[in-house]
């Protein structure tokens, strides 16, 4: 046990052979790659051989907490995995919070490896004596939430309630846009890697362990922590739900833009959670509507209304914090339908089945919530699937014929809901979208691929990029692509990281909106910084939400140096977070992917431009933003590719 | 570090049956063992022993209590955050969050199962706002009251 944060083992799991061997780790590993997302991607990069099917056995899957975790640091409880994506086929990772960060080094691991598929249905059960992989037929076929009930239940070991991430009926059918899911109904779901854990016959993790996590000085950790909770707690009483449209609408209407102060989204965050963007975004432009055709008008405050964030916080039950979160922007929420609870549904799934569909039914989205959560689907690429299918229909690509008798119009929540019951169950017409847009084009055919909006073979979350030339840039030069929570200009302006490190863009206090649309270079720049920032966030297991407080109200560099003894300067932390990039965007040349075909759909793009609406005339200039964005890594500035020296210097290691 | 065992041990298995991680090896009426690997230095081994033989990490020997007098950890509702830190520090799963009040719907810790609860105090070591305290018992109205 070391007092520096981490805890300096890591296990690694092979399901074929069903070896479980712990393996220690070198002090420089972590001096260089950290923790959570950096270690993942050192360990993966140079183990998983070139060429790897996704769903094959040389994949790897890695969850991995953040060197943060359980240090007595604020909004560091979430947990990673990571693994190659059967989705892209490249760099796959997803981010979840919850409880189940902290009890993976609790078991004294900063992050469990698992390779290999295993003959048979299995779980891995992990005590403070025991590692083992235990049979998992009577789960194989329960959803999420039943499976980590039954898991709880049987499982219990000193008198504490172990903890668990599975993966349902989507993850074990290997739908492409499955996740893992913890504390029944928060997901890791981006990048389909539900699907790898499925092809593992991994059910699921179940942790129970009581290992002291220790930091170099805790009460400088406390210190600080105490620092950030105070701008955390304060919170002024706010609008009612409706009232965040017209702030939205302000937004919208005017010219300019005073630089973005991320308290006000704390405000939101903690009153209503994710959901008070529900009506907000929208009349910003900041949603994509009617799978990316639509406009802030198709979406207005009529329509938007049925889902306006009141509604979802007054049948909230109980806040939901995640380990170590002093704002809590979860919750468990009542409803009617066939699951009497559900988790608070989040902005991303109500506007991608919402307004992404023309979607008003608000119950309806309630219980697909609950139902996606179960089946361990990804609520934004099953959105963006229906949305697809929607305008397919709508084209005439598909009639009913195709559809099992399904009417798909805009809006039809009847249709909307039944289809996604289907896709849980890869029913008729629900198995040709229950492995996403690309998948369905590919299905379909008939010229359907015009209407598919991706970045890299992923479909992009509900933050329109005509709207945030920022959003544009990350969904189509991350690492893992389509990603909302990497980057954005908004972001940027929120981190406030020239506050704290030296040589990267400062925002002015005001600026015209036009100017983010102009000047790559300096938009490049920013995206950099906003990535170089991100990795660091994922390799601590922190939030991003917490990020929006800004970079000193939010002390991630002071925290890291008092959890680990280190001390690194914000400009130094930031010079590994860009050598950690490099190795995931390694990781993705070493498999074939070509960067420069990950750039997002043109319709995203403003290409042609919308003729009304917020992002009305706005086209993103996204090839010279590319360019320079990968010249801020030192990459190859045509192809995004690390050099030869970078990748060989890589691969051999530390 | 660990906690140790002494010669002075008679073998009467009560760190062994409290221990939470398992650590203690011994048989009946002979000395104990502490497996320094699995240790969490919760001290409760050295809390109940009978014989007062258990040193702790720096050496010292430490006192036993009656488990009654144990402290153990009141919450100052008026600092807490509800972040479910102190819930995860409890190695006996004796912290476990309440019910929202009409007020407020955050869940805040409480001492659920105060029967279990070994006096570790890591609840209120790992506590970045210092909302737990270990208090005597019957004095935990005034962590309450903030």
């Amino acid at each position: 046990m070391k007092n520096k944060g981490y805890m300096g083992k890591i296990l690694m799991v092979d399901l074929t052979s069903g070896e479980i061997q712990e393996e220690a780790l070198p002090d420089p590993v972590y001096e260089k790659y950290l923790g959570g997302m950096g270690l993942g991607a050192h360990i993966l990069y140079t183990r998983i051989p070139e060429g790897a099917d996704p769903l094959g056995p040389d994949n790897m899957l890695a969850f991995l907490p953040g060197l943060l975790t359980g240090t007595g640091s604020l909004f560091t409880g979430r947990w990673m995995v990571a693994g190659k994506s059967p989705l892209t086929g490249g760099w796959g990772d997803a981010n979840c919070g919850g409880t189940f960060a902290p009890e993976i080094k609790r078991c004294g691991y900063d992050g469990i490896f698992v390779k290999g598929i295993s003959e048979k249905p299995v779980y891995l059960y992990i005590n403070d004596h025991t590692r083992e992989l235990r049979d998992a037929s009577d789960v194989w076929g329960m959803d999420t939430v039943e499976t980590e009930e039954y898991l709880e239940k049987h499982a219990k070991a000193n008198g504490k309630k172990p903890k668990v991430v599975c993966i349902g009926p989507a993850g074990e059918k290997l739908s492409l846009i499955s996740g893992i899911s913890t504390d029944k109904g928060r997901m890791a779901a981006r990048s389909g890697l539900g699907a790898v854990m499925g092809a593992k016959k991994l059910k699921a993790i179940v942790l129970s362990g009581q290992k002291r996590i220790n930091a170099h000085d805790r009460e400088e950790m406390k210190r600080l922590s105490r620092m950030c909770n105070k701008w955390v707690q304060f919170q002024p009483p706010f609008v009612n739900g409706p009232m965040t449209a017209f702030v939205g609408a302000l937004l919208r209407i005017m010219p300019t833009v005073l630089t973005q102060d991320g308290m006000l989204y704390k405000i939101l965050l903690k009153k209503w959670g994710t959901v008070s963007m529900n009506q907000m975004s929208p009349e910003m432009g900041d949603s994509p509507i009617k799978n990316w055709k639509g406009t802030s008008s198709d979406w207005g405050f009529k329509k938007s209304y049925s889902s306006n964030p009141d509604v979802f916080k007054n049948c909230e039950i109980v806040k939901f914090h995640c380990y170590s979160c002093p704002l809590g922007c979860g919750g468990i929420c009542t409803m009617d339908k066939k699951y009497s609870h559900t988790h608070k549904p989040e902005y991303e799934t109500v506007l991608a089945l919402g307004g992404f569909c023309m979607n008003e039914d608000v119950d309806g989205i309630f219980y697909m919530n609950e139902l996606l959560n179960r089946a361990g689907m990804d609520t934004i690429s099953a959105g963006h699937a229906v949305a697809f299918a929607l305008e397919c229909y709508e084209e005439g690509i598909i009639t009913k014929e195709d559809t099992d008798g399904l009417e798909l119009t805009w809006g039809n929540s009847e249709a909307i809901v039944t289809l996604i019951e289907r896709m849980v169950k890869r029913e008729g017409f629900g198995h040709v979208l229950a492995d996403g847009v690309k998948q369905a084009a590919l299905r379909i055919g008939k010229g359907a691929e015009a209407f598919a909006v991706l970045a890299g073979g992923q479909e992009p979350a509900m933050h329109d990029s005509r709207n945030d030339p920022g959003f544009a840039l990350h969904y189509s030069v991350e690492p893992t692509p389509g990603r909302h929570t990497l980057g954005s200009h908004l972001y940027y302006e929120m981190f406030k990281l020239w506050t704290v490190v030296k040589g990267v863009p400062k925002i002015p206090p005001m600026y015209l909106k036009g100017s983010k649309y102009k000047n790559p270079e300096k938009q490049a720049a920013i995206g950099a910084a906003n990535s170089r920032f991100m990795t660091l966030v994922n390799c601590t297991g922190a939030c991003l939400f917490a990020s929006f407080l800004g970079a000193k109200r939010f002390p991630l560099f002071g925290w890291i140096n008092a959890a680990t003894g280190w001390k690194l300067t914000p400009n130094e932390y930031m010079n590994l977070a860009g050598e950690i990039h490099t190795v995931k965007q390694a990781f993705n040349v070493k498999h074939g992917i070509e960067p420069k075909n990950c750039k997002i759909s043109e319709r995203a793009l403003g290409r042609p431009a919308q003729t009304e609406g917020a992002n009305k005339g706005r086209s993103i200039d996204i090839e010279m933003m590319m360019t320079h964005y990968w010249e801020q890594f030192g990459w190859d500035s045509q192809t995004g590719k690390p050099s030869q020296e970078t990748i060989k210097r890589l691969s051999d290691g530390v | 570090m660990a906690y140790l065992i002494t010669e002075n041990c008679n073998g009467c298995t009560s760190c062994a049956g409290l221990c939470p991680v398992e650590a203690i090896q011994g048989e009946k009426k002979e000395r104990h063992v502490i497996d320094a690997d699995f240790c969490i230095e919760c001290g409760a081994c050295a809390r109940i022993c009978p014989q007062s033989a258990v040193q702790d990490p720096s050496g010292r020997i430490v006192q036993s209590e009656k488990k009654k007098y144990w402290k153990k950890p009141a919450f100052d509702y008026s600092t807490c955050m509800a972040c479910g830190i102190c819930v995860n520090a409890c190695p006996v799963g004796c912290i476990m969050f309440g019910q929202p009040s009409l007020k407020d719907k955050n869940a805040y810790p409480e001492l659920a199962d105060p029967g279990t609860c070994i006096s570790c105090g890591f609840c209120a070591d790992e506590c970045p706002v210092e909302a737990v305290m270990l208090m005597p018992p019957g004095e935990e109205q005034i962590a309450k009251a903030g």
